[in-house]
């Protein structure tokens, strides 16, 4: 019996040998394959947009205007070894300001909401509600940005226009970035407004499991020791987590930087002007390559086409840095953590 | 075993699906998104009675010349005409199925059941930001029956933030009437548009007609076969001052009078602005819909697919009952033979 049972052992050790084997190579060509993936779309949009890079030059970062040039007249224009159609001046100066501004206001609606909700449905929500509630804030992660765009072009823009403009200007109409009127409702505010609803879902999950992971036994202890939950939680529990929710903060701006549908229906795709008030209209990195494709195909030099593989470049460059800042900053204060 | 069953499957599969796809042709229609709807009429009774299949997809005109002569699509539909430097590259056909115009649209409480005039130079001053407000001396003065009905509100210019073929016809009006767009912005799919900073882009007519009924005070210029909607939406539509001078609504009358004063300008390739036509009552802003087709097909079959479906277009196709349902006009006859010729012209 034991001999057999020894055998048995030994035939399951063999078959499962060469599967850990595989799994090993496996794991370790798919680790290759993710960091080759991203290294391949930043190859290949370095070579798509090289004829971009090298007509547009540094201008590309200083010129407001966006212009094809003249499709229908004849000659093309010389620059930088390439043609592109005469007039024509490709400068990402609006796109960017607009994709770096909308987000920036969206994080700052959506970061201090965020961080209530989370310690909410961590330290507040009794028991029996914590898994609805944890299951909505989740649903609301999921929902597809061009259902918030709907909903912004129904709702928020028209009470933008007809309501939070009106007001604003009735009461602010000495400050001209609050209080020159809405106009259309379409632009920053809208835009930002949109993102932060899109953005505060992930950002309270994660910043929920952050907390989540601060031991329960030191809040209660603090408790216990007289201080208020409001005294424990921001003196205490913030503090002490705070590297990992600037992180969760920072996921949340990396995909407010590439969201595009539901900007698009609502930033009111500003040309040729950065914006002057919160309800002027803009336009995003993302929103433009969308919306500009179509005429860009046209373009007989196919000068268009490739300035927009550029500023796809630009919003990759700009997603790729934010990551590695937050990378910095966070390896920054491990560090701190474990010399202190 | 059940690999091997499932392998047969697969082959039995794929020799039918073979089978039938050469059983019947198969053409792509791709491009402007105003020809779609009618592309939409034609095909469900073109392919009735014709053994081919014919997929139709609304993607823009842009995309739909591109991919005409990258032969992706048989069948490329825009708004616009292929310009010399885009031909340069290659002969492409240009050919008019039908007659379309624009209507210029606004939303002001009050006015929206009356039609309002304007000229291409007012127009202009309003997309380039030189008229900023509904009682500006210069709308008035062509408006002298509403003049104490303008408010004195700041005018919303709406454009199209997509490529499109409505930017093009009516930047060419603009071109057309008004020197200073003409040396300014001039006219394309999409323009180099002045900064004006209550102005906002709008993606497709849909979302025009929707920016227009949301904004107060707005004006926007939206395909004619979208009139059903935007009268729904309780938008004003204009009168527009043509050559001779007078201020015209797109009517069917006013449209086919300015075709008329164009067809016998229209040359053999067919690519013509027919914009700001000469004639007392013709509506200045009006084009051809095009078919963009490759001269060259891929194979004999699919030439005479394609030659087939655009004559049945230029002959049945221009009966009342499918274009009246998207507001398009009918080819006057010599366009049409003009359009015959040129699919003749399409090979293999």
């Amino acid at each position: 019996m034991a001999v057999a049972a020894l055998s048995g052992a030994e035939q399951r050790r063999s078959r499962i040998a060469p599967l850990d084997v595989a799994l090993r190579y496996g794991t370790t060509v798919m680790a290759f394959v993710t960091a080759t993936i991203v290294f391949l779309v930043a190859i290949f949009l370095i070579i798509y947009a090289f004829p971009a890079i090298a007509f547009n030059g540094f201008g590309i970062f200083t010129h407001l205007e966006w212009n094809l040039g003249n499709q229908y007249g004849s000659g093309v224009e010389h620059r930088g070894g390439f043609i592109g159609a005469p007039g024509a001046s490709f400068g990402a100066v609006v796109f960017v300001v607009g994709t770096v501004v909308s987000s920036a206001l969206a994080m700052a609606i959506a970061t201090p909401l965020a961080i209530l909700v989370a310690v909410a449905m961590h330290y507040r929500v009794p028991r029996r509600l914590k898994t609805p509630v944890n299951t909505l804030v989740e649903l609301m992660a999921g929902v597809p940005s061009v259902v918030y765009g709907l909903w912004g072009v129904g709702v928020l823009v028209p009470w933008i226009s007809n309501s939070v403009g009106p007001f604003l200007a009735a009461h602010f109409s000495a400050l001209s970035f609050i209080g020159s009127g809405a106009g259309s409702g379409n632009g920053l505010l809208a835009s930002s407004f949109i993102l932060a609803v899109m953005v505060f879902p992930i950002m309270a999950a994660t910043m929920r499991d952050v907390i989540s992971t601060f031991p329960q036994i030191v809040f209660e202890g603090a408790i216990g020791l007289g201080a208020t939950p409001w005294q424990s939680v921001t003196t205490m529990v913030l503090p002490a987590i705070r590297t990992q929710m600037f992180a969760a903060a920072m996921l949340a701006l990396g995909r407010a930087l590439g969201e595009t549908m539901a900007v698009l229906m609502v930033c009111g795709s500003a040309l040729n002007q950065v914006p002057n008030s919160i309800f002027a209209p803009i336009n995003t990195i993302a929103a433009v390559i969308v919306s500009q494709l179509d005429s860009a195909l046209t373009d007989p030099t196919g000068m268009a086409e490739r300035s927009l593989a550029e500023l796809a470049l630009i919003l990759f460059a700009i997603t790729l840095s934010v990551n590695l800042v937050a990378r910095l900053i966070m390896r920054g204060s491990d560090r701190v953590k474990r010399t202190a | 075993m059940r690999p091997l069953r499932i392998l047969l499957a697969l082959v039995a599969f794929s020799i039918t699906t073979t089978a039938a796809a050469f059983a019947a042709a198969e053409l792509l229609e791709t491009g402007s998104s105003l020809v779609y709807p009618l592309m939409n009429l034609w095909v469900p009774v073109y392919t009735k009675a014709h053994d081919v299949k014919i997929t139709t997809q609304a993607t823009g005109s842009g995309t739909g010349i591109s991919q005409a002569v990258a032969g992706v699509a048989q069948i490329g539909a825009s708004d616009a005409f292929m310009s010399d430097s885009q031909l340069a590259q290659g002969k492409m056909l240009n050919i008019p199925l039908a007659i379309s115009a624009q209507q210029v649209n606004y939303n002001i409480p009050g006015l929206n059941d009356v039609h309002l005039n304007f000229s291409g130079p007012v127009l202009a001053g309003i997309y380039d930001g030189s008229i900023h407000f509904w009682d500006d001396a210069k709308i008035k003065s062509i408006n002298s029956q509403y003049g104490s009905k303008l408010p004195h509100e700041a005018i919303i210019p709406i454009r199209r933030s997509d490529g499109s073929g409505d930017t093009f016809i009516f930047t060419q009006y603009l071109s057309a009437s008004a020197p200073s767009w003409k040396s300014g912005p001039g006219y394309g799919t999409t323009v180099n548009w002045p900064a004006v900073s209550n102005s906002v882009g709008a993606n497709g007519n849909a979302g025009m007609i929707q920016a227009c009924q949301g904004a107060k005070f707005s004006i926007a210029y939206i395909g004619v076969s979208y009139i059903d909607q935007t009268n729904q939406a309780g938008l004003g539509y204009a009168a527009l001052e043509n050559a001779a001078g007078k201020f015209v609504l797109p009517t069917e009358p006013n449209i086919l009078a300015a075709a008329g004063a164009k067809d016998k300008e229209t040359p053999k390739d067919e690519r013509i602005s027919l914009i700001f036509a000469p004639g007392a009552n013709s509506y200045p802003i009006i084009n051809y819909e095009y078919a963009i087709v490759h001269p060259k097909q891929k194979d004999a079959a699919t030439a005479t697919e394609v030659k087939n479906f655009l004559s049945w277009a230029l002959t049945s196709g221009q009966d009342k009952t499918y274009l009246d349902k998207v507001h398009f006009i009918a080819l006057p006859a010599s366009i049409a033979n003009l359009s015959k010729a040129q699919v003749a012209e399409i090979g293999s």
